[in-house]
């Protein structure tokens, strides 16, 4: 191995070495459970007051106070369910029957989300033969 | 109608399959008349796809609701060039589109670059190989001309957010860079087969390449501007997977296509060439896929969308036959070339590729964490946006580092003279745009430096420009002159360097955001809020219909110091036939030093409203930036009478010899 091969297998390693603790740092602040509805249910007392990310479809019954941004709505898995509140801006693709992911907290009976995602509608594919 | 379709997409598998066949034949047999065949099986793939795309287009234009995809995604109120949009609004029809672009590039390699004879019933085996795989997917599991068992008096409707000129420009030039890197992924794969293993592929693809990387930024920045004015959070980029799954062929294509650039000059890396055309090849299905699939927002849809497997079957199947061929070559493929020096330009191009493929390794991690944590741990985890920042942003500022080093380092080996000659001004001026930045007051450290290093880059490229231009002026010509004729006589270098001045730009807007404000407000007719230098007062509330929706408008005045200086209207509007999902419209004041932004989040029944106000600083920047980038790309790809005279005269010597 020639001296600037060397010299470069060095400078890679420390970059390697420099991006991994990067990765690691980044992934141990940001991390969050994804959960669907029921394995939070399932996880019961584990994951209260963790920072979790629900992912579960929108039924039917959204209350919305436009004026405060107080929105209340519930997420099921097709058989369970959990009542959701979030205050803010709520995105255009959330609907009733919308899939979709909070971010937040769950105190074993209401899930707190500080962020809500509805899934955009191009990635949306009706049901097969379905209208 | 949808029976000719059928039959269309039915030929269109079988045209496929016969082409990729026929061409192998023709090649390991020495058979003339098979390649010659499969060029043609390439014709008329394309035909086959153009009938049947026309068909589609003829059936949602003709409102025939029979066709399931057509009911699925458009209705009678919908406007002539909405419904043209619906080609690629839904899974089938985007499909159909893919292999009708594929076909299409595969024609024009078949009808420009035939001169590659000994490459070319490869490239054709690849492109016909992977269309086999997109009809076949077409014909048997996603189909856009099924048929319902009724005729439903009108459609669904497209969905009122792909309502918006970003229809037109996003999904296209998304899809021509992701379908365009299958060309020299392609040629690849020929260079492979023939052992032809020069820089012959290299030259064959580097316009592809160009053109591809070309639209798939394009993609990628019209889809970021769309979000931006639509989805109405207030930023463009959120690192959900199917942005990532964007980003990552064009992270690995702009390592290629740098990389390249070494093996010609220098005769090195040509496995790393291979790897990473190979990478970028099976990151574009990928990216494809997941745009259609959605897998990754919900974890557990795997099993509903047959397509799935069926993707990661080719995936697998094309990586490894890829892979397996480039072992078998390895003996083949020794460098000529070697490292000289630390510092040298080849080295900051090999830097730029490690920081590149860094990055495109930490996005693609972030977004499969959630499936390896599954197979580890058992229990799925997802890392957030502060992950993919904080490992991105490092990666980004040595990026634009580097950007800035490469033009000023030597070939080989750089010597102490030509860095003090290249690096003196360029340095002075990032080092003093720090050192105003922070006395003005700036305190954040990452958007400190980016700015310094912007400068830096900057300057770097202008002296670039400078220099090449005096050479010329001492010939004669006038200095205006000369700085054209530099830059259409080395239209790869200096386009090259306008997509840096692009990226340096894009670099600024991005720090610009860190800086950016926010404020909520519920107010009532006649009251204001404020934020940083405007202060918004909301003057009410009106209603009123349009053709398609109710609109719900609020006016605010904007002013500045006491001073009236603009009217912002948001709104809030309820599309006819999707009353469940009220459209924010939202409302944007652009300057060149920060946009406004406001967002109407509720209005309740008094008139009270709910507003949401943001200023981002640098937002113009990146979107010049990106004019800027596609301008510099086109220069770079654009012909030129001389290169191809050189090239011609390079292959008929080779051929010769």
């Amino acid at each position: 191995m020639s001296r600037a091969k060397k010299k470069f297998a060095v400078a890679i390693v420390l970059f390697v070495a420099a991006g991994a603790y990067l990765a690691y740092s980044g992934a141990r602040s940001s991390m969050a459970y994804y959960l669907t509805v029921g394995e939070l249910l399932d996880r019961g007392p584990a994951v209260v007051g963790a920072s979790v990310r629900l992912n579960g479809k929108v039924l039917p019954g959204v209350d919305w106070d436009q004026v405060s941004g107080r929105l209340a709505f519930t997420v099921s898995d097709g058989s369970r369910q959990i009542p959701v509140v979030y205050q803010g801006v709520v995105p255009d693709t959330f609907k009733p029957g919308a899939e979709a992911v909070v971010e937040g907290t769950y105190d074993g009976t209401t899930f707190t989300a500080v962020r809500l995602f509805a899934k955009c509608p191009s990635k949306f594919e009706a049901k097969p033969g379905g209208v | 109608m949808s029976e000719l379709g059928n039959l269309t997409i039915a030929l269109a598998v079988l045209v496929s399959a016969y082409g990729l066949v026929a061409a192998l034949l023709g090649a390991g047999l020495r058979r003339a008349e098979l390649a010659a065949s499969s060029r043609n099986a390439v014709y008329a793939l394309f035909l086959l796809l153009s009938v049947a795309s026309g068909l589609l287009l003829y059936q949602a234009l003709t409102r025939d609701f029979g066709n399931a995809y057509i009911a699925s995604y458009s209705s009678r109120d919908l406007g002539f060039w909405y419904t043209v949009s619906v080609w690629w609004a839904g899974q089938a029809g985007s499909l159909l589109f893919w292999a009708w672009l594929l076909a299409g590039f595969g024609t024009l390699a078949v009808w420009r670059q035939a001169h590659y004879r000994e490459l070319m019933p490869y490239v054709i085996a690849t492109v016909m190989g992977t269309s086999a795989f997109f009809t076949l997917l077409l014909a048997a599991v996603s189909n856009p001309f099924a048929r319902l068992p009724f005729v439903p008096p009108d459609g669904q409707g497209l969905n009122p957010l792909l309502q918006n000129p970003g229809m037109f420009f996003h999904p296209p030039t998304q899809y021509l860079g992701y379908v365009g890197f299958t060309l020299p992924f392609a040629f690849a794969i020929a260079a492979m087969a023939t052992k032809r293993l020069d820089d012959e592929w290299i030259r064959a693809t580097r316009r592809w390449t160009l053109v591809s990387w070309f639209f798939l930024s394009l993609g990628i920045l019209f889809g970021m501007q769309w979000a931006y004015v639509e989805l109405g959070w207030g930023g463009y980029w959120a690192w959900d997977p199917v942005e990532n799954a964007s980003l990552l062929p064009w992270l690995t294509g702009t390592a290629f296509l740098h990389s390249v650039m070494i093996q010609e000059k220098r005769d090195m890396l040509k496995v790393w060439n291979l790897v990473l055309i190979i990478l970028t090849f099976g990151l574009a299905i990928f990216g494809t896929f997941l745009t259609r699939s959605g897998v990754l927002s919900s974890v557990h849809s795997f099993a509903l969308s047959s397509m799935g497997p069926l993707f990661f079957a080719f995936i697998a199947l094309t990586l490894i036959v890829a892979f397996t061929l480039l072992a078998l070559r390895l003996p083949w493929l020794q460098s000529a070339g070697d490292l000289d020096s630390l510092v040298s330009r080849e080295s900051s191009f090999l830097f730029n590729n490690l920081i590149l493929v860094g990055a495109a390794f930490s996005v693609f991690l972030g977004t499969i964490f959630p499936m390896i944590s599954e197979a580890v741990r058992g229990v799925k985890i997802s890392v957030g946006a502060p992950f993919f920042n904080q490992v991105n942003v490092p990666i980004g500022l040595a990026l634009l580092l580097v950007m800035g080093l490469c033009p000023l380092l030597a070939w080989r080996k750089a010597s102490l003279a030509n860095l003090s000659r290249n690096f003196l001004f360029p340095a002075a001026l990032g080092l003093l745009t720090a050192i105003v930045l922070i006395v003005a007051g700036m305190s954040h450290p990452v958007a400190v430096t980016a700015f310094a290093l912007s400068a830096f880059v900057t300057a770097t490229i202008l002296l670039d420009f400078h220099r090449g231009a005096m050479v010329r002026r001492g010939h004669g010509e006038p200095y205006p002159l000369a700085l054209g004729q530099l830059v259409l006589r080395n239209r790869r270098r200096y386009g090259g360097y306008i997509v840096h001045l692009g990226m340096v730009l894009l670099f600024a807007g991005m720090a610009g955001s860190a800086f950016s404000s926010k404020q909520e407000a519920v107010l009532r007719p006649g009251q204001t809020v404020g934020i940083n230098q405007y202060t918004l007062r909301y003057e009410g509330i009106s209603r009123y219909p349009t053709r398609s929706a109710m609109v719900t408008a609020a006016t605010l005045t904007v002013m500045n110091g006491g001073d009236p200086i603009a009217v912002l209207n948001p709104q809030r509007n309820i599309h006819r036939g999707h009353e469940e999902q009220p459209m924010t419209e939202v409302a944007i004041r652009s300057t060149m030093l920060e946009d406004l932004y406001v967002i109407l989040a509720g209005v309740g029944a008094d008139g009270t409203a709910n507003f949401k106000v943001i200023v981002n600083p640098l937002m113009m920047w990146m979107w010049v930036g990106g004019v800027l980038l596609s301008l510099g790309a086109i220069v770079a790809f654009w012909p030129d009478r001389r290169e191809a005279l050189r090239a011609r005269a390079r292959y008929l010597v080779g051929a010769e010899g």
